[in-house]
């Protein structure tokens, strides 16, 4: 990601230091670490989730991401002032690519900076479990013989 | 009065359209909603039934919200970021 994308986000900054965004662009894991380190903090945890190749013997080519963009921001925002109230963090930064992703390539990067390391952990990790719950994103998996779109675990309030 | 209703990933393939315009009565609420446009797009019903999720204007819909004139809608499966 150019310097140009990253001041230019497509997203509002709730809280001065944390940031989400979706992105068409290749992700800088480093630089989305980075932006992230205040004075007070003392360890950044950052997860790096990436396509995966082999799933249960079974051969994926690539991924497609989709996005409904507006309210995929909007439940990122909200995923990160709830982390705020439940953790002892800093800043969180998070980032997820959309569009055709090759084998090994990052799909979603989640930074949590803290004073001490184990409220980033913790915050890291209940993060990533909530995105892939609430936040409108999928993926299709291409494989040789065909491709589906991934259903994730069902969303726990919702119409009947 | 007339909606927008949107689809994506798995629904927009079964319904073979990403968005469309639907006409709603004055006062229906969102299960209601949901369940007309299940019976106008069969395929969204024999695919994926009681699993789809539903929002009103970028949120999380619970079935008793009442819907607007213009409101944005969209019918989803369940979310697979990450």
């Amino acid at each position: 990601m150019s310097d140009e994308e990253i001041q230019n986000p497509k997203s509002k900054i709730q809280n001065p230091g944390d940031f989400f965004e979706l992105t068409n662009e290749p992700i800088d894991v480093g630089k989305v670490a980075r932006r992230i380190v205040p004075s007070e903090s003392g360890a950044t945890v950052t997860l790096d989730g990436y396509v995966r190749q082999w799933t249960k013997g079974k051969e994926t080519l690539y991924l497609i991401y989709e996005a409904y963009e507006p309210m995929a921001l909007k439940e990122m925002g909200r995923l990160i002032e709830t982390a705020h109230a439940r953790f002892e963090i800093a800043h969180v930064g998070i980032v997820h690519r959309l569009g055709k992703l090759e084998i090994g390539e990052t799909s979603v990067v989640i930074s949590v900076s803290a004073p001490h390391r184990k409220a980033a952990f913790e915050a890291c990790g209940w993060l990533i479990k909530e995105l892939k719950r609430t936040v409108p994103i999928w993926k299709k998996e291409v494989y040789a013989g065909g491709e589906v779109w991934i259903e994730g675990e069902n969303h726990g309030a919702n119409v009947n | 009065m007339k909606v927008r209703v949107l689809f994506f990933g798995a629904t927009a393939e079964a319904v073979g359209k990403r968005e469309i315009e639907f006409s709603l009565a004055e006062n229906t609420n969102a299960s209601e909603a949901r369940t007309e446009i299940l019976e106008a797009f069969p395929n969204l019903k024999k695919y994926f039934g009681k699993s789809l999720l539903f929002a009103i204007n970028q949120e999380y819909a619970s079935g008793d919200e009442i819907i607007n004139n213009g409101d944005e809608l969209a019918i989803f499966t369940a979310v697979s970021g990450g």
